[in-house]
Formats: C-alpha cells, structure tokens, sequence
C-alpha cells in the first residue's frame, strides 16, 4: 500500500489574542489524505481556514491538537520539505532581485550549486514566460509576472509535492491556461498537487480529489468523479411546449428555461419515459436529451454556508 | 551552502534596508560635521599655539570615534531586530522556509548576515579611527586587531539580544530594549558607583546579566591622548573575547530555541 503524501488527523488550530478571552479556531479536527500522483483541490470560502492548513502543512505553523505528516515525515522536516514545492498565497519577493537572482538564491536554499544551474534557470524562465525580463528586478514585475516566477521557483528542484495556494491569482486569462496546462503536465508526470482556488469550473477539469472547509471545519472530502456523481436529474431540449405539459412539468418539480435553442427541461431522472412520452404524444420535437451533472460550483455552493453565522 | 546563500543575502538585505541607509546618511552627515572644526582647528594652528590646538583636536577625535562606535550599536540592534522581522512582515520568510532549510539554520545564516555587515562597519570604524587620528596629530600605536575584534564582539552580543528580543516583541521596541541594556551595562560595573543604580547586589546581579561593554570595549587598550596601546598579556584579550563571543553565542542559542517552536507568520 502507498503512504499517503498529505495525512490530516484530527488537525486543530486555534488563534489566541492577547488580553482577550478565549480564541478564534481557523481549523477544527480536520482530517483527509492525498494519495501520490493525485490533484487534490482544497477548497473553501475566504476565511475558512485554507491558508491556515496551508501554514501547518508547510510547518510554518504548529497545530493544536491533532498530526499532520507529509511524505511520512512531520511538518517542516527537511526530509519532506526536500520534495515539496511551494507557492505561498501572495509570493513575496526580495526587491532587489531579479528574476534568475531569486531562482538561484533558492536553489541554494534546495542545497545544489546555483551556478551549476544555468540551463535550469533559462528554461523555468522560458516555461513562465518571463524570457527578456532577465535583468529587470522583480520589484518592477507586473502582479502577473510576480506570480509566474513564484510558480518557477516552486518547480526548481524537481519536486514530488506541488502545494499551491491561489496559484492562478493575479493572472490573465491566457495566464490561467497555461498554469491550468503545467498542472495537467505536472499530473501527467505523476507528480501531486495540493491546490487552492477559487476558480472552481477550472479546478474541476485537472483535479481528483477534493476537499471542502467551511468555518474551519471539514464539510466534505472525496474523490472528485464520485462528488460530482451523475443521474439524478436529465435535460431535455424540445422545441416546443405545450401549457397543460408545462404544468405538468412544474408539478413534477421540473425546471424550464427558454432559450434560442429551445425549451430547456430539467427534470428528474425517474420521470424521464413519462416525459419523453407525454412530449412524443404532444407532438413536441425533442432536439437532446441528457443526463445532468452537477458541477463543482454548484456543490460547492450547496455544502458552504456563505456568510451565515454559525448556529 | 544553505547558511552561506542566507547569510549573504541578508547582508545585501540589509545594505538594501531604507533604515539603514538613512541612519548611515546622517551619521556620515555628523561625522563631516564634527569634522569641520577638527580641520579649522588645524588650520588655525601656528607654531605658539599648536599644542593647544592638538589637544583639543585630539579631543574631538575622542568625541567622534565614541560616536562612531556608539552608532556601531544602534546598527548591530537595528539591523538584528530587523533581519528576522522583515523576512515574517513582508512574507519572504514563507518561500525560504518552504526550502529544506532547517529554522536554526536560517536564524544562524540571518545572524552571520548581520554579522557580515557589521565586519564592514568595523573596517569602515578602523578606517576613520586611523584617519581621525592622523588628522589630529596623533599616532595610533597598537595591534590593529584590537580595533577590529573588540568592537566586533561586542556588536555580536547586541545583535543576538536583539535577535532574541524580536522574538516577543516589535524591532522598534526590540532596538529601544537593546539600547537600555547596552547604556545599562556601561554604567552598571560595581566599581563605578557615579550613578545610583540600587544596592551593591542589584548591581552585581545586573553586571553578571547584562553584556559587559566596559569588558568588550576597545577604549580599555587605547588612550585617544596618547593614542597607544597599553600592555595587556594575550590571555587577558583572550578571556575578554572568549566573554563576548560566549555572551552572544548563549544569546543566539536561546534565540534559536525560541525561533524553533515560533510561528513563521507576523502576530
């Protein structure tokens, strides 16, 4: 059997003020794992408790109660930390660095010999696109351009681990892609990525497995393809309606919407020959009929409590 | 290697630091200021009055290598309060430490940082002091070490109490705290009972605790007036500096094991 990468058990963490009383839990008994070569996302509303897990993971943080054990190791082992490449949420930089200076002084950092790396640098240069910006010190980078040598310093050193916090932040469009691209290489080669996003439609293509926090707590944990499980509900597209079938539909907790294409039904899956009938016999001309799929988005909106006080 | 890459970027952090650079700027401005004086004295000089006007020259140069040697602490607290502070302010501190840096390897390579500017500071301090002195019409006749070492020890031992310090507390609060303990350890030796610090086993606890600056100070083996070396057995300089280097070295020690168990986030 494989060790698991990431383990969670039962993770706490509570912040504590001076001369106030009591404290502010960021994590409650959280517990989930990450199996190698997956791409897990880790996902919940601002304040969650993401960036949090994210600290204690890295061993920047120490937690209350509970383990947390990366490679096997404890947080902030070198052992570990030897494997794992990190981008932190908002990648802070040396002013006075440039670009292929900060690649270098963090290669030192990982134990190699920085002006043995020549070719290395050039081409994590190249991959994010910051080729012609060599001599520019980073204070000048564009937020984009900060954010795209933070994700080439996570990749220096060949790391197993990719844990990413944010990491589309702050880019375009096109910038998005081709982080969304690296990660579907990175996951090609096997590696595994622990990621926080908000961007969830893109999150949903490249990821395996999921976990959901809420107010610091764990609200679901899975594999992706069996969160997002299909069946339950089917879409059929017909050209036309009827009023007494429309009623019925309604009746039958259906959902319509028009749009230029048609008449859109969603309805549930169990009453899906009861429709196609009654709409065959109408006379209606059914253009597609298809199964519904939740999408993360939807579920994630359905398991967060966006905004409400905890009872 | 990993102590090395962190050590030097901490000093060019440092040489980088607007902080820094500002209180260097205006007491590179005092020091041409108070050397104005020095120069007109010299130039007023005539042959009846040049040994009057050479002592108070050599006065003067006391004045400003005290100045020059008193800014050295104010640096070493500085720029020890700040080395780690900024790093968990600004955040970088997250990347470096994502790397199989170990925490006491990354407070050692801020410490010798620091220490590396400090070395510049001293051979600047040196500089001036042979200068100063040669403008003034005296000689200095000593190993040029002592100038170099002493002084070196002792701004080891306040950058690590400052280091220790930020641990806890803010740089700026840090800074002040070190400037109290340096001011407290000049006045505090038992045998100096000019100022009223309590009674004689309060004192001799506070020398026993703070750093002792008259005992690190190179002023022990150089008067300015005379500009010369006194004769002290080697194994004398060397309890001295074995006092220093062993004072910070417990410092930093306590501030690693502080550092061990911190959170790597600002408070």
């Amino acid at each position: 059997m494989q060790t698991a990468v990431i383990e969670f058990h039962g993770v706490t963490k509570t912040y504590y003020k001076p001369f106030r009383k009591g404290g502010i839990a960021a994590v409650s008994d959280i517990s989930f794992e990450v199996s190698p070569g997956e791409v897990c996302a880790f996902l919940g509303p601002n304040g969650a408790g993401k960036t949090t897990s994210i600290n204690m993971l890295m061993g920047f943080l120490f937690s209350d109660s509970g383990e947390i054990r990366v490679f096997g190791y404890p947080p902030g082992d070198v052992r570990a930390k030897a494997q794992i490449g990190f981008l932190p949420e908002n990648f802070a930089f040396y002013r006075y660095l440039t670009g292929p200076k900060l690649l270098r002084f963090h290669l030192a950092l990982a134990g190699k010999i920085p002006s043995l790396a020549g070719p290395l640098i050039g081409n994590l240069i190249a991959k994010v696109r910051l080729l012609g910006y060599e001599s520019l010190k980073i204070t000048k980078y564009s937020r984009g351009m900060v954010q795209r040598i933070g994700i080439a310093q996570a990749l220096l050193n060949d790391p197993q681990l990719l844990v990413l916090d944010e990491p589309t932040s702050g880019l375009d469009p096109a910038g998005r892609k081709e982080v969304l691209d690296l990660l579907v290489a990175l996951k090609s080669a096997g590696k595994t990525v622990f990621l926080s996003s908000h961007i969830l439609p893109e999150v949903e293509q490249i990821c395996d497995r999921v976990v959901i926090i809420d107010r610091g707590r764990l609200v679901r944990a899975g594999r992706m393809s069996e969160m997002l499980s299909t069946g339950d509900r089917i879409e059929i597209v017909v050209d036309r309606l009827s009023a007494e079938l429309e009623q019925w539909a309604i009746q039958s907790g259906a959902t319509i919407e028009r749009s230029l294409l048609g008449i859109r039904i969603a309805i549930a899956a169990g009453l899906k020959r009861q429709a196609m009938e009654s709409l065959w016999s109408a006379g209606c001309d059914i253009i597609s009929l298809t199964p519904l799929k939740s999408t993360l988005e939807e579920l994630f909106l359905q398991l967060v409590d966006h905004g409400k006080e905890p009872a | 290697m990993k102590i090395r890459a962190i050590a030097l970027n901490t000093f060019v952090s440092l040489v980088h630091n607007k902080i820094i650079i500002l209180f260097s700027a205006i007491f590179v401005a005092v020091i041409l200021l108070m050397m104005t004086p020095l120069l007109a004295y010299k130039a007023m000089a005539t042959r009846e009055t040049a040994s009057e006007v050479q002592s108070m020259a050599i006065g003067l140069v006391g004045v400003i290598m005290s100045i020059v040697s008193g800014f050295g602490s104010w640096l070493s607290a500085w720029a020890g309060a700040d080395a780690v502070w900024s790093e968990m302010k600004s955040g970088t501190i997250l990347a470096v430490m994502a790397r199989p840096v170990r925490r006491w390897e990354f407070l050692l390579g801020k410490y010798l940082g620091v220490q590396m500017l400090m070395c510049t500071y001293v051979v600047c301090m040196f500089a001036l002091s042979y200068l100063l002195s040669s403008m003034g019409g005296a000689k200095i006749h000593s190993s040029p070490w002592v100038l170099l070492v002493y002084p070196l020890v002792r701004y080891a031992a306040y950058s690590a109490i400052a280091m220790l310090l930020v641990m806890f507390m803010h740089p700026v609060v840090a800074f002040a705290v070190v400037l109290v303990i340096s001011t407290l350890a000049s006045i505090v030796p038992p045998w100096t009972g000019a100022i009223p610090l309590g009674p004689m086993w309060f004192r001799k606890i506070l020398y026993a605790v703070l750093p002792s600056t008259h005992l690190l100070s190179e002023a022990r083996f150089l008067t300015i007036t005379q500009a010369q070396l006194k004769t002290v057995a080697w194994t004398s300089h060397l309890i001295a500096l074995a006092y220093g280097l062993d004072y910070a070295l417990v410092i930093l020690l306590l501030a690693m094991w502080v550092f061990s168990s911190r959170s790597l986030l600002r408070d």
